[in-house]
């Protein structure tokens, strides 16, 4: 682009050489081939490598980190469940010898409560009475005393507790007579059926 | 160059051949010793329990479950050597019970007897509580073993038909020896390693046997209702002075057993208290000779064959002569009574019964054979473990006396299973079903297998079932003991039976088996009721048995919420 003018211009005022023209030369290089090219290592290569590893050698011990701590949560959830279930299993029998038939009818005697042997049903869908209804008669012989003629081994205090306390009861139930007045005892069952709570309509079956 | 590489090929290949005979040696030469050697020290092989079933009744309240317990066990030799021995063995004392003398006296009689034992018994069976307590006070020389282990949660209360289970799990008795196969569980393996701190290393573990639960058995009883019989008998045969007792409550309609309480009964948490006679169940294992219950079945022999109405009518004398040997009394003196067949079932007259018998010709062959298909003489369905099916000796053995005897139920007998079959053939129009005791084996994936078969036989026909029915109903609203008998609402069918015991040397006891057996609501029968009590002293007559049926049946129609008869009874003209 320079006209030859100047460039003889520059020569004469300046014994440097045109620094354009050896700045050309020096760019030029020698293009490597392709196989050059591919042959070369590259760096980021080499750290996408090693890094890899790196990586790889980390998550596995991670891995196996992980893997041997779950074994000991695992050991340790085991000897939870095992005492859970033996919990479990203590409760359940609790429960079975509370449930058994023997105990509750003797809690029930307990209680002073009687079984009705007449038999009576009220039918909801009409309200009529079937059966012949009659109130029950006063417990006699083993069950006023809540004495249980079925043995049941796993709990042989049940019916001696449950005699105590029937005779604590029968004693109690002596004074209230004796320091209060005989309605006493009516009046209180009287409140006592005041007392049972019930809401809602009774059930009854449809009829179509 | 090439001298190089081949250098360094024979360095390799030597390398490779040293590692070669290492592994060789390793692998095959010594690997067996090796292989146990680290086995020995990590590997762990661990039991995995199959649990024993549980027994259920219909309402699927448990009778019988299986649990943990542990036997407790300790080192002498060391523990005479603790410090604080006198106190911890207080302490164990005072858990277990034992008192702690006595554990000292375990110690010192071990060390006694052996220096260096390792070894003693302290006590077995013990159950969480107790572990968690006895675990609280850390003594080094004991220690606990787990054992498989059965509990009944309602102690007696059908322990007579459920049986129980002995050492080892190794059933003994009634339902658990029966359906033994299905209830038991077997036993798994899991083997694996563990670290030094005995946690098992992840990825070693192995089943090398899977566990397997045993089944759910289901019974058809009731467990409420036993309970309430056994105690109502229990209550009776005490206060009458019996023997031995057997109520048995029958469903009608389907054959299925709802209570069969006994008393004596087992309580399978303590066989031992029971004593051996009366560890099983009397009502399936022991027969007796029922007496009157049994008229019944003359008198649907009598009608089925065309041989008689409910009004034929018969003069029953107080003494009965066969003319060929047979001589026979009526349970007190009367003058001869004017009765039909309804009247002498009403009044339970023997020589009216056997009169008619022979009067009507009623051959041994076809009493026999009523008496075969009624089910006398064949154990029952149930195939309760040593069941009886009675003794029913062939018709052509039976001499003149027998012949007679059997119309009312002696020289014959029965178990009171039985009778209830009876009982159920008569109130489900004349068909007897297979008598039933379980509804069958629940494997742990639902499926339900030993399921009993329903099949029915004909006895009699539907109009012969009815007309007994109605029969027995005479003996409720104008028996004896109508008083003793009547549900107020229901119309009740029974009969009672005051029958003559073997003493076992041909005689007969002084005692009696005192019976009542009986259907209700007789319009549509559905349910049995048989109540058995022996050798009553107080009373001795079925008058001793008619409270306590009727308390049962009281219970048995309250329980299942059957509906009171609408309409009245025919009440069948007795006398003529």
């Amino acid at each position: 682009m320079s006209t030859p003018l100047t460039t003889g211009w520059r020569d004469v005022w300046s014994s440097a050489p045109a620094p354009s023209e050896e700045a050309g030369r020096r760019r030029l290089e020698v293009v490597p081939t392709r196989s050059q090219r591919r042959a070369r290592p590259r760096t980021v290569y080499a750290v996408v490598a090693v890094a890899t590893l790196f990586g790889i050698v980390v998550a596995q011990l991670l891995l196996s980190v992980l893997v041997t701590e779950g074994a000991y949560t695992v050991d340790a959830l085991q000897a939870k469940q095992t005492e859970l279930s033996r919990t479990h299993q203590a409760a359940t029998e609790a429960l079975g010898r509370a449930a058994a038939p023997q105990t509750l009818a003797a809690k029930a005697a307990s209680l002073g409560m009687v079984a009705n042997p007449n038999l009576a049903y009220l039918r909801l869908s009409d309200g009529k009475v079937l059966g012949s209804p009659a109130p029950a008669p006063a417990a006699q012989g083993a069950a006023a005393t809540g004495t249980g003629l079925v043995p049941d081994a796993l709990d042989p205090q049940a019916d001696d507790a449950a005699r105590k306390k029937a005779a604590h009861k029968k004693a109690e139930q002596k004074k209230d007579e004796a320091g209060n007045s005989g309605s006493a005892r009516e009046s209180d069952g009287a409140a006592d059926a005041a007392n049972v709570p019930f809401t809602g309509t009774l059930p009854s079956p449809t009829t179509h | 160059m090439r001298r190089r590489t081949i250098g360094a090929v024979v360095v390799v290949a030597a390398v490779m051949a040293v590692f070669m005979v290492k592994l060789v040696d390793v692998q095959v030469v010594r690997a067996s010793a090796l292989t146990a050697a680290s086995a020995s020290d990590r590997s762990v092989t661990e039991t995995v329990s199959g649990v024993r079933g549980d027994i259920v009744d219909s309402t699927g309240v448990t009778l019988a479950r299986s649990v943990l317990r542990w036997n407790v066990q300790i080192s002498p030799s060391v523990a005479v050597k603790d410090k604080t021995l006198t106190k911890d063995a207080d302490d164990i004392g005072r858990i277990t019970g034992l008192g702690g003398a006595k554990v000292l006296s375990i110690i010192h009689d071990a060390v006694a007897a052996d220096p260096d034992s390792q070894y003693a018994k302290l006590i077995d069976g013990i159950d969480v509580t107790m572990l968690n307590k006895l675990n609280a006070i850390d003594v080094p020389w004991m220690y606990f073993k787990r054992v498989q282990s059965r509990t009944y949660p309602d102690g007696a209360v059908a322990g007579n038909l459920i049986g129980f289970v002995g050492s080892g799990d190794k059933a003994q008795a009634g339902m658990e020896y029966k359906y033994n196969s299905c209830l038991a569980g077997r036993n798994g393996t899991v083997v694996y390693q563990r670290g030094a701190d005995n946690v098992p290393i992840p990825g070693t573990k192995v089943t090398s046997k899977k566990a397997k639960d045993g089944g759910e058995l289901v019974l058809t009883i009731d467990s409420d209702l036993q309970w309430f019989a056994q105690q109502k008998l229990a209550e009776a045969v005490k206060d009458l002075g019996g023997t031995y007792g057997i109520v048995t409550v029958m469903n009608a309609k389907t054959g299925q057993l709802k209570a069969v309480a006994e008393y004596p009964s087992v309580d399978p948490n303590d066989v031992g208290a029971t004593p051996a006679k009366y560890r099983g169940s009397q009502a399936f294992q022991a027969p007796f000779e029922p007496g009157s219950t049994f008229k019944p079945i003359t008198a649907a022999a009598l009608i089925d064959l065309g041989l008689a109405t409910p009004e034929s009518r018969v003069l029953a004398p107080y003494h009965f002569t066969s003319g060929h040997g047979a001589s026979l009394y009526d349970a007190f003196y009367h003058k001869p009574w004017r009765l039909t067949l309804t009247g002498v079932l009403m009044m339970s007259s023997n020589t009216g019964i056997s009169t008619l018998g022979q009067k009507l010709h009623l051959s041994d062959k076809d009493h026999y054979d009523y008496m075969k298909k009624f089910g006398i003489g064949t154990p029952t369905a149930v195939g309760f473990p040593a069941e009886s099916g009675g003794i029913l000796h062939p018709y052509k053995s039976w001499d003149d006396q027998t012949r007679y005897a059997t119309m009312f139920g002696q020289g014959v007998s029965a178990t009171a299973i039985q009778l209830a079959s009876v009982y159920q053939t008569l109130g489900n129009g004349g068909v007897r079903l297979p008598v039933k005791l379980v509804e069958g084996c629940r494997l742990p994936d639902g499926k339900m297998i030993d399921v009993p078969s329903n099949k029915g036989v004909r006895v009699v026909k539907k109009s012969t079932a009815k007309q007994v029915v109605q029969m027995l109903e005479s003996v409720v609203t104008g028996g004896e003991l109508s008083k003793q008998l009547t549900i107020p609402g229901y119309r009740v069918a029974a009969k009672t039976g005051t029958a003559q015991q073997s003493n076992g040397d041909g005689g007969y006891k002084s005692t009696y088996l005192v019976s009542v057996t009986g259907l209700a609501p007789a319009g549509d029968p559905q349910y049995v009721v048989s109540v058995n009590i022996a050798n009553p002293v107080k009373i001795t007559t079925s008058a001793a048995a008619a409270p306590l049926f009727k308390t049962i049946m009281s219970q048995v129609l309250k329980t299942y919420r059957v509906k009171p008869s609408t309409t009245p009874s025919p009440n069948l003209p007795a006398y003529y």
